[in-house]
């Protein structure tokens, strides 16, 4: 370590005045980095978070406040203001409810179908490795480009699903699958759950294959049933990861955006506006930037109790 | 080989965990692991800035892009090759010559232009672009942005400062919003000294005053989108039908004169031939922006105003309101199944099938059903015409076409090119350069210019074109137009947002209120007086109402 060799060195042994007084300096800037160093290895990463998380964070604070809108010069103080136009907005309130709808919707029917894919597959069967890639595919791409290709296949007239559909029922299917309710909010679930379905598989498959044989087997011999051994062994020993399946689902199920964007822009009228897309078309559509950050506080806000119950029960196991 | 690797398997593991060992002993200099992260950082810093020079110098680097020509014997090739003569040999005070000679003394700038993404890039990409490269040494980088971005993004570059636009193709009605906020620069001191005047005067009247506000021209308009309506002659002609519909309704089957009288037309042809033919097609899916256009159009054709003048209080859930939905409505019910679903492109596919007697829309309309445009492969993605030959085109009914968005090149007010930017923006659109460029077939520019709408080039492009040039002409004369103050962005989403809930089934009555409401709320936000001060210099506009159009303030150009 050069630093300790030249503290070692005393002042004036063989070295000249100059170099005694660049020992000295060096002598004391050793030390000063020895004795601060964890706090300098840290350092980069604090100013990182600083920069790009409380700082924001802290800006938003402030911009919640006043009139930051691309069309009002100034930024006046204005309070709540921006908190009420939310809160009285009832586009918002729409986003809101869809929001929770939505969300709810796909979570449940991914669950429904990536548990019953992972049940499906979790025993080897010939063809399983073509299988799988297959069913997975959907999970590589992009939400925007999930969002095009469900578009194109609903769209009337020229989309082939009510062409199929009718050919399938021998009668004239007609649907609106993007213009209308309740058929738009189905297309939307069923764009998304396209999309993530194999998401909850591959996790729920990981939870199957990683319970013992020998409680099965054990299970055989006390003669349960097929039921009784899904029921009583497997959920049990899945629902932890199940669990986490869910919550990584529904932490991204509420920013659901994309496919909204794409298949029916909010519309018809704002029938489909989820709050990312409310908050998208505040902040960078209108660019009533005040607006949009304190929707996105109200949101956080509102998302909190939903994230504390699921992080409560994930961290249950393990502290038991 | 594998008792190769296990050797150095062991030798890697060996070594890591002294250098590890060392590490946590603290025997490892600090200082240099110090160094080393200092260099790691300095490294990145310098391969940043490296990287984005590379990105900016691009254009230049990648040399001058291929101009695409016609054949020099077709109309199109002699209307390039007249472009380029007006840029290269005069006339002298002509503006593209102009722009082209003090171009050439800027040479080393890239221009940033922001274009809307798809079919209407591919005019710069493929002509204008590179032909201003190979005329003055100035590439520029093509910025493809969907539709509301174009808004949107020039906006957000603004607000984070960074420069990265010099030319933005925007709305003429996004004018105030971008004006007022700084967006845009305005263009009167480099017109002062470069333009040709009389180039000015070549703008339909319509045109002319579009890129004006707060007494400032803030860019140059650049293209033309009056809706107009284009019929089936032999549909509409057809003497059984013709028959049929006096028999009905005891009066003549013709090209529409009024909206109510549109709507029975096209109820009365797919009565009629369905599921052959249908009356009409509409473009009215969520923000396709077919909605906000036909609202607004019909609207004012049935007496509506937009605010109480005085309270600025919108107007919308008015008798003009609940009539405007009423034929909508009867169109819709009229239409080709999927109206709703409808975009503009998907409306055309439906329209050149034959599937259609009459729609109204966009100029490029004309040009497609007489297959002009699909001898572009770039355009390959609407089929083939059916209808070539059989098409007519009328002012829309009511009288009053919108004049839907329409394009102005602007100045980014944070261009660092701004003069070569202007000089670009005064030579694409002067009066030969932008006739080459309005007649390419996949172009989606339409003509604007009175040289445009009388040019023999243009006019031999097909046998009707002649009526179809004089059509735009005098739907230009009769024009009204998007409601250009600031706040248009939202005002116009309320629209759509209220048509589509229409469509999807809600109470005309209670979308009407609700987007009233809407608009009031957008109103009190910008401020009563500063929109009030801008709506009363809306209605000065020519085209803001139908009894304030070009031809009713006595300025409207006749052609034959």
């Amino acid at each position: 370590m050069g630093h300790h060799r030249a503290a070692e060195i005393p002042s004036g042994a063989g070295v000249s005045g100059r170099g005694s007084r660049i020992f000295g300096r060096r002598s004391t800037l050793s030390a000063w980095v020895d004795r601060h160093f964890g706090v300098l290895l840290v350092l980069p990463a604090v100013v990182l978070i600083v920069l790009l998380s409380a700082y924001p964070l802290v800006y938003s604070l402030w911009v919640d406040v006043v009139n930051y809108d691309f069309q009002i010069p100034g930024h006046d103080f204005v309070g709540w203001q921006n908190f009420k136009d939310v809160v009285v907005d009832p586009v918002a309130a729409t986003a809101l409810v869809n929001t929770v709808v939505l969300s709810s919707a796909v979570v449940a029917v991914e669950l429904v179908l990536g548990l019953l894919l992972a049940v499906a597959m979790v025993r080897p069967f010939r063809g399983r490795g073509i299988v799988m890639p297959i069913v997975i595919m959907p999970l590589f791409m992009s939400p925007a480009i999930v969002g095009q290709f469900w578009g194109l296949l609903l769209q009337r007239p020229f989309g082939p699903t009510d062409y199929v559909l009718s050919q399938l029922l021998g009668r004239p299917v007609t649907i609106s699958w993007l213009t209308e309710a309740p058929w738009n909010y189905i297309a939307v679930v069923l764009a998304d759950a396209w999309q993530w379905t194999p998401f909850m598989f591959v996790i729920l498959l990981a939870g199957f294959t990683s319970i013992s044989h020998e409680l099965y087997e054990a299970g055989q011999l006390d003669g349960a049933s097929p039921w009784h051994t899904f029921y009583k062994i497997s959920l049990p020993l899945v629902a932890p990861i199940l669990l986490l399946a869910v919550a990584f689902r529904l932490l991204d199920a509420v920013k659901l955006f994309d496919i909204i964007y794409i298949m029916t822009g909010g519309g018809p009228g704002t029938t489909t506006y989820t709050a990312a897309f409310y908050l998208y078309e505040k902040g960078f559509q209108e660019f009533h930037l005040s607006q949009a950050t304190a929707g996105s506080w109200i949101f956080l806000i509102l998302t909190i109790p939903v994230i504390s119950v699921l992080v409560r029960r994930l961290l249950r196991p393990e502290t038991a | 080989m594998s008792g190769g690797s296990g050797w150095d398997e062991r030798e890697f593991h060996t070594g890591l965990s002294e250098d590890v060992d060392a590490w946590l002993r603290g025997e490892t200099s600090r200082r240099t692991f110090l160094t080393r992260l200092a260099q790691l950082i300095g490294g990145a810093a310098v391969a940043g800035p490296a990287a984005a020079m590379g990105s900016a110098d691009r254009a230049s680097a990648a040399g001058p892009a291929k101009v695409e020509l016609a054949p020099p014997d077709t109309p199109l090739g002699k209307a390039q090759a007249a472009a380029v003569a007006a840029s290269t040999q005069g006339p002298t005070d002509g503006s593209a010559y102009r722009a082209v000679q003090a171009a050439k003394k800027l040479k080393g700038a890239t221009l940033n232009v922001t274009y809307e993404s798809g079919l209407q890039a591919l005019e710069p990409k493929n002509y204008s672009g590179p032909q201003w490269q190979a005329l003055t040494g100035i590439p520029q980088n093509v910025i493809e942005l969907p539709h509301p971005d174009q808004y949107s993004k020039p906006i957000a570059e603004h607000i984070a400062n960074s420069g990265a636009y010099d030319i933005l193709d925007i709305e003429p009605a996004w004018i105030p919003s971008l004006a007022n906020g700084g967006v845009i620069q305005p263009i009167d001191e480099f017109v002062a000294r470069y333009m040709n005047p009389a180039d000015l005067d070549d703008y339909h009247p319509l045109y002319k005053f579009l890129p004006t506000y707060k007494g400032k021209r803030w860019g140059v308009f650049d293209d033309g989108d009056e809706l107009c309506l284009y019929y089936r002659k032999d549909v509409i002609g057809d003497p059984k039908l013709q028959q049929a519909y006096k028999a009905k309704y005891g009066q003549a089957l013709r090209v529409p004169q009024s909206w109510d009288e549109y709507s029975q037309v096209a109820q009365f042809i797919t009565d009629q031939l369905a599921p052959n033919v249908y009356g009409t097609a509409n473009f009215r899916k969520a923000g396709s922006p077919g909605n906000q256009f036909a609202f607004v159009q019909e609207f004012r054709a049935n007496g509506g105003v937009f605010f109480d003048p005085q309270t600025m209080k919108a107007q919308l859930h008015s008798p003009a309101g609940l009539k405007t939905f009423e034929q909508m409505m009867a169109q819709n019910k009229a239409s080709v199944p999927g109206n709703n679903d409808l975009d503009a492109v998907a409306q055309w596919v439906a329209w050149l099938q034959g599937k259609v007697a009459m729609i109204y829309s966009w100029p490029p309309t004309g040009r497609m059903s007489e297959n002009y445009s699909q001898r572009s492969k770039s355009i390959n993605f609407v089929p083939k015409s059916e209808i070539a030959g059989k098409v007519g085109y009328a002012p829309m009914p009511g009288g009053h076409g919108e004049m839907a968005s329409g394009y102005v090149k602007s100045l980014a007010a944070g261009s660092k090119n701004a003069e070569a930017a202007y000089l670009f923006m005064q030579w694409v659109t002067s009066p030969p350069v932008s006739l080459a460029r309005v007649m390419l077939p996949y172009t989606l520019r339409d003509p604007y210019r009175l040289s445009h709408f009388k040019s023999p080039l243009y006019r031999s492009l097909w046998p009707a074109a002649v009526e179809y040039l004089v059509t735009l002409n005098n739907s230009s004369n009769e024009a009204v137009l998007d409601m250009i103050m600031p706040g248009w962005q939202d005002y116009a989403l309320s629209i759509d947002r209220m048509c589509t809930a229409v469509w999807a089934g809600q109470d005309p009555k209670a979308a009407l209120q609700r987007a009233a409401g809407e608009w009031d709320a957008v109103t009190q936000k910008l401020g009563v007086e500063k929109q009030r001060d801008a709506y009363q210099q809306f209605m000065k506009l020519p085209g803001a109402y139908p009894d304030h159009t070009i031809a009713t303030m006595g300025l409207g150009v006749k052609l034959t």
